[in-house]
């Protein structure tokens, strides 16, 4: 799902855990793991239904103490045990202006296994560019004085 | 977050960027805006709205000129919403290393990792 057209709408991140790729992909999909590690701090996840295939779909509620409550809903469209996850993530609603795509990879190494993860957002993120756009047009000082305003 | 998807598909323009990359520098007027377009006021003006809309720039008081200024706030937001995401993984991210650690891994998985 990455290509010129896309790269400037991702978010990309990279970790390498110290596990077989069975086992970190086991964490991913297992429903009895999940709900132990999937959040930021503070939070936590319920899961109420999970079935890992294409065309599958993952239900959990997030909780915070002072944020409340978040439904959340993924929906798999390719899996491929052990090596890759493609999925929609949204809040449980259809057509859902704010929901994603993400394609979870696994790699191992030498015991190790290597996940990389990329989100694509919608109409949208422009995220990673709006830091970059002072390029565009009107030279260098375009994009620290940007910066500035962005960190006030 | 309608906010949000509002200002990214403001963004998702190269004209509309480089507007806003021009009053980064300072306020200008909408034809101090056009000059380096090869559109028309009117085509400049629709993108003026959008960016408007969307909080992006604000328009001057002054009846006369009605010069735009670059309102960061929302541009704010998107930075701080990739910001976020990051974070949020990379502390799920540190949970999930802790939970290998003790994560129960059934019957050849555990076998497998105390034969290495």
């Amino acid at each position: 799902m990455t290509n010129s057209s896309t790269k400037d709408r991702e978010i990309v991140l990279e970790r390498t855990f110290d596990a077989p790729r069975d086992v970190v992909f086991d964490a991913f999909t297992n429903p009895k793991h999940v709900d132990h590690w999937w959040g930021p701090n503070g939070y936590s996840t319920t899961t109420s239904k999970m079935d890992v295939r294409d065309g599958g779909e993952w239900i959990y509620l997030m909780k915070h103490a002072q944020f409340g409550e978040f439904k959340n809903r993924i929906r798999y469209h390719r899996v491929t045990r052990p090596a890759r996850l493609q999925y929609l993530h949204d809040s449980g609603v259809d057509n859902d202006p704010a929901a994603f795509e993400v394609e979870i990879t696994f790699e191992e190494e030498r015991g190790k296994t290597k996940v990389t993860m990329r989100s694509l957002f919608p109409s949208v993120a422009e995220v990673e560019r709006v830091k970059g756009f002072g390029a565009v047009r009107g030279g260098e000082q375009t994009l620290a004085r940007l910066s500035e305003y962005l960190k006030k | 977050m309608p906010q949000l998807d509002a200002t990214f598909s403001a963004l998702a323009d190269p004209t509309r960027r480089a507007i806003l990359a021009r009053l980064a520098q300072g306020e200008a007027t909408v034809l101090e805006l056009a000059a380096p377009f090869a559109m028309s006021l009117p085509a400049v003006s629709k993108h003026l709205k959008a960016l408007e809309r969307a909080g992006l720039i604000i328009k001057g008081r002054d009846a006369q000129r009605r010069p735009c200024r670059l309102n960061a706030e929302p541009l704010r937001k998107v930075a701080d919403f990739a910001e976020q995401y990051r974070r949020h993984w990379e502390e799920s991210f540190d949970r999930l290393d802790d939970y290998l650690k003790v994560m129960p891994t059934g019957k050849s998985t555990a076998r497998k990792r105390s034969r290495k």
